[in-house]
């Protein structure tokens, strides 16, 4: 619940740094499910395979146009709550609203305006990349396919394997046309896995460029987790720190470095704080 | 169910048949070499008489419907497990498609394989072997439909176990039919089997399918009675397959496997 307090302040320091116009009719939904700004709310969210908690009693929201950064060690149970927000796992015990909705019962309207990446799903290797793409845009419905698909390949840089088969894509580039995938509906909301991951640094630069630009000019809200520390410091407003299923830290990366170091760090060492966790020393839950 | 989301489904499958060799093969190589063998087999029989009148239309059509009715049930977990090998389920599943807009993308991809399937066998036993399936079509259609249904009810079955019981089962996408062969009666009449199994077998719409086809190809005309107990038979078994499937697919969610199936 400590994250739903520090909110505010995070809001604040998101609206002074927005210089975007909402869109209306984005406002105007929010408005009328009594959200207003709050794109997912999560609360109680809770999992456990057999007698493994992979996720216990996590609270949080994000409001349109936040960056939020999912960081924890391996097991933590960020990718699971990531799937747990797509309705591909269910949960436990707690509840998920994305848009003001109930996910459990409104799946199919959430998940027309969210998307997914992760360099770790693949596409079917015999299919080339504009035959994958155009499935996906028929599945969300995307009306102007042709110009989507240009605009999302030279987006990502991609456009010279427009007619190549998957099974001939390096990792980075089967990492890029997985974000050409999450992008063609346009989402207002994105979950991303690890997208930088099998990048090299000037494929990276880009991503992390498009992803940045899609925030500020559309006010998509991101979803993020990553390893990358280096990156989550630079491109994330607030993160949450998982271990073992719990939220154990939360708020900007210098107040969650300060919330695990316990100490009164001027810039953020998430490195740090990660190894501290990693040792098990104090301070592993909230 | 949004028609846009079930065509993607649709066009995803024929990009793979433009692509994968391995798609014809099941659609066309199959039913054709089957008609092949059997079709030697009823000339050798032929050749001095050996045969009883339509015995040869008996056999040949059993091969074709049968083999319809495989290649149904079949291609239905195997373009479910194409997602798996290819490791889309994640991709597929986090878009607004539904399981039922998916599995109705299937069944229409397989409606067509099947047809084609179909259409090849009977056209290569009208050119080899002057047997002519297509008079009989219009009799056979109905017992046709209730093969088909069964097919998709025993393929939603199986896709269901798959989804809870991953990977490590999928072998009875391909032997399931064998263990229903026996007792479909396919090649022989119902009455031919040992009492105890005639009871399974009437409980079978596979072996009112097959007796309905031997009625109307014996000129006997077409067999309500078999093909209304085949469609009742039908009508209870997809019930139970899609409450299976449901029950399945629920599980497969909360136990995370949806995900780790890839």
């Amino acid at each position: 619940m400590e994250v739903e307090q520090k909110m505010p302040a995070a809001n604040t320091q998101r609206s002074v740094r927005q210089n975007g116009n909402p869109d209306p009719a984005r406002s105007r939904e929010a408005s009328a499910n009594g959200s207003a700004g709050v794109v997912l709310k999560v609360e109680h969210l809770s999992k456990t395979f057999g007698n493994f908690q992979a996720v216990d009693n996590l609270s949080f929201s994000v409001s349109e146009g936040e960056f939020i950064g999912i960081i924890g060690p391996n097991g933590a149970g960020k990718t699971t709550t990531i799937y747990m927000l797509l309705g591909l796992i269910t949960p436990s015990a707690g509840d998920i609203r994305i848009f003001g909705r109930k996910l459990v019962e409104n799946r199919e309207h959430i998940l027309q305006r969210t998307s997914f990446a992760s360099p770790y799903i693949s596409f079917p290797p015999r299919l080339t990349v504009e035959e994958n793409l155009t499935i996906f845009a028929r599945l969300y419905g995307v009306r102007d396919k042709s110009s989507q698909l240009s605009k999302l390949l030279k987006m990502f840089e991609i456009e010279n394997l427009r007619d190549k088969p998957v099974s001939r894509l390096s990792s980075g580039e089967n990492t890029r046309l997985g974000l050409c995938k999450a992008m063609i509906n346009n989402p207002r909301l994105l979950l991303l896995d690890e997208p930088t991951a099998f990048l090299d640094p000037q494929a990276a630069l880009n991503v992390k460029g498009v992803l940045l630009d899609l925030q500020r000019s559309s006010r998509t809200t991101i979803i993020y987790t990553s390893h990358n520390l280096a990156d989550v410091e630079a491109m994330c407003q607030r993160l949450i720190f998982l271990s073992h299923g719990r939220m154990i830290a939360a708020g900007s990366p210098i107040e969650v470095t300060q919330e695990i170091l316990r100490e009164d760090r001027r810039e953020p060492a998430l490195a740090e704080a990660f190894l501290r966790i990693g040792k098990g020393e104090p301070n592993e839950a909230v | 169910m949004k028609p846009y989301r079930i065509g993607a489904v649709v066009v995803r499958h024929a990009y793979e048949a433009r692509h994968n060799l391995d798609r014809v093969t099941d659609t066309l190589y199959w039913p054709v070499m089957d008609i092949i063998v059997w079709g030697f087999f009823t000339l050798y029989l032929a050749r001095d008489n050996r045969l009883q009148p339509g015995l040869v239309s008996f056999l040949l059509g059993g091969v074709i419907l049968w083999g319809m009715f495989r290649s149904f049930q079949r291609d239905m977990a195997a373009g479910f497990l194409a997602e798996l090998w290819s490791r889309n389920l994640v991709n597929l599943f986090s878009t607004p498609l539904t399981v039922s807009e998916y599995m109705t993308g299937l069944i229409a991809v397989n409606l067509i394989k099947a047809l084609l399937g179909t259409l090849a066998a009977g056209l290569v036993a009208w050119l080899c072997y002057s047997y002519d399936i297509f008079p009989a079509f219009p009799a056979l259609l109905p017992f046709m439909l209730n093969l088909v249904l069964f097919g998709l009810a025993v393929g939603i079955v199986i896709t269901g176990l798959i989804f809870r019981y991953t990977m490590r089962i999928q072998g009875l996408t391909w032997s399931f039919t064998a263990l229903l062969m026996p007792l479909s009666c396919v090649f022989y009449p119902v009455r031919s089997l040992p009492k105890t199994l005639r009871l399974l077998a009437l409980i079978l719409p596979t072996s009112h399918a097959f007796e309905g086809m031997r009625q109307a190809m014996a000129g006997g005309g077409f067999s309500a009675g078999h093909f209304v107990w085949g469609a009742a038979l039908n009508a209870i078994y997809m019930v139970l397959a899609l409450f299976f499937f449901r029950l399945m697919f629920a599980s497969a969610q909360s136990r995370g496997l949806l995900v780790k199936l890839e």
